[in-house]
């Protein structure tokens, strides 16, 4: 018998016993589904979460959890760690190791056409070239309240240059303290496939003015201020009450008039991310933070610490595993079972074709050659599915990670 | 020509035993096997075609010593030589008419599927009554039509010997003597010996011979030469 005979039969074979074949197809196709998917989603994990840590070579903050300030600098993860100061980019500046980029995350977006508030990110310049971030619409950042946004923000938000976006306050019952900052949207920045598609990126200052650092507000030395609102009134300085209210957005009009009170050095960033100029300055820097700055701040390599939390992740990924091998091995006796019964339901029908002259080999390539067409149908259809479902999830998956 | 000399058959486990001390049936003749359920009919078909090997003793089919051939080589003579038609049909319920005539052609290395073989078993049917039913499942068939493709199943290699083991036994009258035409006609017109095991002494008159086993064969089954009649 050859191949192409084989093959006719069990296809003819196969399309009489159709819901049979269907549901052993389907059996194998949902018990290779589950392992498949789960390879696709987490390599795309891996890949895209080591893809991020291995471009940032060092990140600079506050002493405690490793990963927390990993996961911040990086994906700009809600559990902050501690905050540090800018005091620690200008000693990172001051050693000629590297470039420093801060970034402050303290504050989200208010929701918008019902999508959830996203990250604020106040960074500086050096952070877009860093990340190789381009502008698909719009400008850059130019002057304080600008902001421009992430490829999905704009998608998922619908929202494009001219638009406005409001910071969400930390506590809306804290009448002293962060006021809701209405941004301009000035630009939208082209698909990165990266935590900074799902992102608004404001100048440093501007997270520092949302954070309530800087404010600005009606000029109290002018001639024309309401006196019931001055406290007291010197030739050096004016005291006001708290009903002077300061501007919840900044325009062209009032931008002079904000300002910070305070020391720069001291202002808070949740991290700095450092590009050092060689391989020798990184080293260098590594070892200024394990010595001499290793009681104010800490210096990781993200690269590490997210192979460390990997390595958790597919310690689960085993379990997983586990778990559709057993599956797998209930599925293939369950299967095993099916095809016994289907060849002795089948009795009569090989009898004949032993009578008429066929071999028992014949009649196993018969049973093997159905059998393989079944295999491949139920893994190609576990391909199709688990590729249809990594499609789908990969987007959840990202939000999930990011 | 039939020849089997000296033969012995015994299931294994089971009391039954088949003994043949000679019988010989000539070329191009129709004989008809007769006798009691369980006498051994069957069992002499299946020795004849090579399905059972016998445990002592030849059976030859002209010059093939079938007793003494290995399991393929069995399987060969049956796809080339031997013609089987069943009383229960035994089509396979997957394939249509014509896909259940060229079975032989699919299951061994003997016959090949080919135009002229497609035409061939076209032609079968068409001879049969079967036109235009090429395509229908064969579960749509009447008894009489199943039993039609069946022959020309076995009608396909042009066999040399039409094995029939009551294959008008699950038929009404009419449709039975329509089956036995086509199989009588099938041996005139193909040069072929037709060995069919029947319960209907009615239809004895229309072979040239009968093997009656139902005077000797209880406990133990055994015919010679003297016990084939020639049929009047």
């Amino acid at each position: 018998m050859n191949f192409t005979n084989a093959l006719y039969l069990a296809t003819r074979s196969l399309w009489w016993f159709r819901g049979r074949a269907i549901t052993i197809m389907l059996c194998l196709a949902l018990t290779l589904w589950l392992p498949i998917t789960v390879r696709l989603l987490l390599n795309q994990f891996k890949a895209e979460i080591v893809k991020r840590a291995d471009a940032t070579p060092l990140i600079i903050g506050s002493r405690g959890s490793q990963i927390d300030l990993a996961l911040h600098a990086l994906y700009f993860d809600s559990v902050s760690p501690d905050l540090t100061s800018m005091s620690e980019a200008a000693y990172i500046q001051e050693t000629g190791f590297a470039v420093p980029i801060p970034v402050h995350i303290a504050y989200r977006t208010q929701s918008t056409n019902n999508v959830d508030g996203v990250p604020i990110v106040g960074t500086t310049v050096e952070y877009f070239e860093f990340r190789k971030l381009s502008l698909q619409s719009g400008e850059g950042l130019a002057i304080l309240g600008d902001c421009v946004v992430g490829s999905n923000v704009a998608r998922k938000m619908n929202l494009q240059p001219g638009d406005r976006i409001l910071s969400a306050p930390k506590n809306a019952f804290n009448l002293a303290g962060d006021y809701p900052l209405r941004m301009n949207i000035v630009g939208v920045l082209a698909p990165a496939h990266s935590p900074d598609d799902d992102a608004v990126f404001v100048d440093i200052k501007t997270a520092w003015i949302i954070d309530g650092i800087g404010h600005g507000h009606q000029d109290l030395t002018a001639a024309d201020v309401d006196q019931d609102i001055l406290l007291d009134k010197t030739d050096q300085s004016v005291t006001a009450s708290a009903a002077v209210l300061p501007y919840t957005e900044i325009t062209a009009k009032n931008v002079n008039s904000f300002h910070f009170h305070g020391d720069e050095s001291t202002f808070p960033v949740s991290a700095i991310i450092a590009v050092p100029h060689s391989r020798k300055d990184q080293t260098l820097l590594l070892g200024r933070y394990a010595s001499d700055r290793s009681e104010l701040a800490q210096c990781v390599k993200p690269a590490k610490v997210v192979e460390d939390l990997l390595s958790i992740v597919f310690r689960v990924e085993r379990l997983i595993w586990i778990s559709s091998l057993m599956s797998a091995i209930v599925t293939a006796l369950l299967l095993g079972l099916v095809l016994l019964l289907s060849i002795r339901l089948r009795e009569a029908e090989m009898r004949t074709m032993h009578k008429l002259g066929c071999s028992q080999f014949t009649i196993i390539t018969l049973v093997g050659t159905e059998m393989a067409i079944l295999s491949l149908a139920g893994l190609s259809l576990a391909i199709i599915a688990a590729w249809g479902s990594h499609w789908l999830a990969s987007d959840w998956l990202r939000s999930l990670v990011f | 020509m039939i020849n089997i000399d000296q033969l012995f058959f015994s299931y294994p486990g089971s009391t039954f035993d088949l003994e043949i001390a000679q019988l010989s049936l000539a070329k191009n003749t129709a004989t008809a096997v007769v006798g009691p359920s369980g006498s051994g009919k069957t069992t002499l078909l299946h020795l004849i075609a090579g399905i059972l090997t016998p445990t002592s003793g030849s059976i030859s089919v002209g010059a093939s010593f079938v007793s003494s051939l290995s399991d393929a080589q069995r399987r060969s003579f049956r796809l080339e030589k031997i013609g089987l038609i069943f009383q229960d049909f035994e089509l396979i319920e997957y394939l249509n008419v014509l896909d259940n005539v060229l079975l032989p052609c699919r299951i061994g290395n003997v016959l090949s599927i080919s135009r002229s073989t497609r035409l061939k078993a076209e032609r079968l049917l068409t001879s049969v009554g079967l036109e235009g039913h090429q395509r229908k499942p064969v579960t749509k068939l009447s008894q009489g039509e199943r039993q039609r493709v069946a022959i020309c199943r076995a009608m396909l290699a042009n066999p040399s010997i039409l094995l029939a083991d009551e294959p008008t036994g699950n038929l009404d009258p009419v449709t039975s003597e329509q089956i036995m035409t086509l199989l009588l006609d099938a041996v005139r017109q193909h040069n072929t010996t037709l060995i069919m095991v029947t319960h209907d002494h009615s239809l004895l008159s229309r072979f040239d011979n009968t093997i009656d086993f139902a005077q000797f064969l209880t406990p133990v089954g055994k015919v010679d030469a003297h016990d084939v009649k020639e049929s009047t």
